[in-house]
């Protein structure tokens, strides 16, 4: 946080309200006309322990809209952009879909659009943002366990959720400075790896 | 903890066999280059006669390899995106340049080799020779930039690609030298000496590349979480045939015993090594793109 008067937006899962439903992967799937076998925002589902003794857990996977994003410093032609409010975007005209901001982001949310052969990801639906509204998954989510807002403002929900709550994000270790936080992050769910189909 | 995935989405692929492809062909040239500055640029009489292949496949596989990367991005004919719109932070956007300077300064150098106006020839061996070593050592920091995947992300990346080019350069400029003596020269006999001495500078070659690969193999071995999970993809997982077999036993340790023991120093020994070579470190290219994004990042 180095200018605190700007706007900085940021999203917070509270996964203790986490049910899996996968509501906001639907309303994603339906707002950003996400084709069948990409997503721009999925649920990973662990299952831990032996029974009686277990539990399912639930991590809902969107783009981090990092601070110091790699994609956006990697990128050929400058196609990844990184708004002042702190979306990170693509700009659809100007990418070659040469994957290397595939190659380089840590979270694996992008992937190359089989039609328009562009890459694409999460952008917390800035134009629904920019229209005053928020994002598709915050609305569908049941539970009310997404948050999105400026997280430079005092009095907004996501800043008091944040302040008031032990949050964590993934991969703190990769320098990204991701925004998108979480409450209730269980290192299991998010090291469990499934094995690549072949 | 004992857990299972119950459910999780598949990330595509980001560098496939192209990129493999591309970076073994740009490899092959800047090796090649090199080689041919020995002669006309550091004055090694011995190794005059190789210096115009050197010079012709440089420039004819620089010519190729950038196909590759055009079969890989989906808008191909956006490529001149990369020309207008630059970012000087990324790799990519410095090789588009040097990929573009590297054929042009060849084809001068190329010019002056052929008309032997010596001089000259020798001032673009040596505006050539940084061209060659950025040419392939941007590659490296092309993977050594994805940052989240171990076998990639180490500052050794661009050294070891320069080390695996110089070694498959040298190969190559054996195979065909040998090609073009034996069948397309008035004498058809192969100057032997120039062969041997060509083995010898491969297999000190193979001998940095190997102390490279063991020096990224240990670290990688006993590093952070991702990286002991890579090492243990290319040492005992799915990629340690490629990686043990393939590109290490039969690409560099067969060869450099071929080079080395007098015993076994013939022309056809030479040149079998050089073809394991060849083969080898187009694995070795193969096993860092494809090895390195096999594992899952979430």
């Amino acid at each position: 946080m180095k200018k605190s008067s700007n706007k900085r937006l940021a999203m917070l899962f509270d996964l203790r309200k986490c049910i899996g439903c996968m509501s906001c992967v639907i309303a994603c799937k339906s707002e950003n006309d996400v084709p069948l076998g990409v997503w721009r925002s999925w649920v990973k589902k662990i299952e831990k322990g032996r029974f009686p003794d277990t539990r399912e857990y639930f991590l809902p996977i969107v783009c981090n809209n990092c601070e110091n994003p790699i994609c956006v410093t990697v990128c050929p032609v400058n196609a990844g952009i990184k708004r002042p409010d702190g979306i990170v975007y693509i700009d659809p005209h100007r990418c070659i879909g040469c994957r290397y901001c595939m190659a380089s982001c840590p979270y694996g949310v992008r992937y190359i659009h089989p039609e328009k052969k562009i890459a694409e990801k999460c952008f917390w639906c800035h134009h629904r943002v920019d229209a005053g509204l928020k994002p598709a998954c915050v609305l569908a989510c049941p539970t009310g366990a997404i948050l999105f807002g400026d997280r430079n403002d005092p009095e907004s929900e996501i800043s008091k959720a944040i302040a008031t709550n032990a949050v964590q994000v993934i991969k703190p270790e990769m320098g990204t400075s991701p925004q998108t936080f979480y409450i209730d992050l269980d290192i299991d769910t998010v090291e469990a790896k499934k094995e690549k189909k072949e | 903890m004992e857990s299972q995935v119950l459910y999780n989405t598949f990330q595509q692929e980001a560098f496939g066999i192209f990129i493999a492809i591309y970076f073994y062909l740009t490899g092959l040239s800047a090796g090649s280059f090199i080689l041919s500055t020995l002669a006309y640029g550091f004055g090694m009489e011995k190794f005059k006669p190789i210096g115009r292949i050197g010079v012709v496949l440089a420039t004819v596989l620089l010519v190729i390899a950038p196909l590759f990367l055009l079969f890989h991005i989906g808008m191909p004919l956006r490529a001149w995106h990369l020309f207008t719109y630059l970012n000087l932070s990324s790799p990519i956007t410095w090789g588009s340049f040097l990929l573009i300077l590297y054929p042009i300064n060849c084809l001068i150098y190329a010019y002056f080799m052929f008309t032997e106006k010596n001089k000259l020839t020798k001032i673009f061996a040596f505006i050539g020779l940084p061209l060659a070593i950025l040419v392939h050592g941007y590659t490296g920091f092309i993977l050594a930039f994805g940052k989240a995947r171990a076998l990639w992300n180490t500052a050794l990346m661009p050294i070891l690609f320069l080390a695996s080019a110089i070694v498959s350069g040298i190969a190559l400029m054996i195979l065909v030298y040998s090609i073009k003596e034996r069948f397309f020269s008035k004498s058809k006999s192969i100057n032997r000496d120039l062969v041997f001495s060509m083995g010898k500078l491969l297999a000190w070659a193979i001998v940095f590349d190997l102390f490279l690969v063991g020096c990224d193999l240990i670290v990688l071995s006993i590093s952070h979480a991702d990286a002991q999970a890579v090492a243990h993809l290319i040492l005992f997982g799915k990629f340690s045939f490629l990686f043990l077999l393939v590109e290490n036993f039969l690409g560099k340790i067969v060869p450099l015993f071929l080079l080395l023991i007098p015993r076994f120093r013939t022309l056809t020994t030479v040149i079998i090594a050089s073809i394991l070579v060849i083969i080898g470190i187009f694995f070795m290219r193969y096993v860092v793109v494809l090895g390195g994004e096999f594992i899952p990042l979430i």
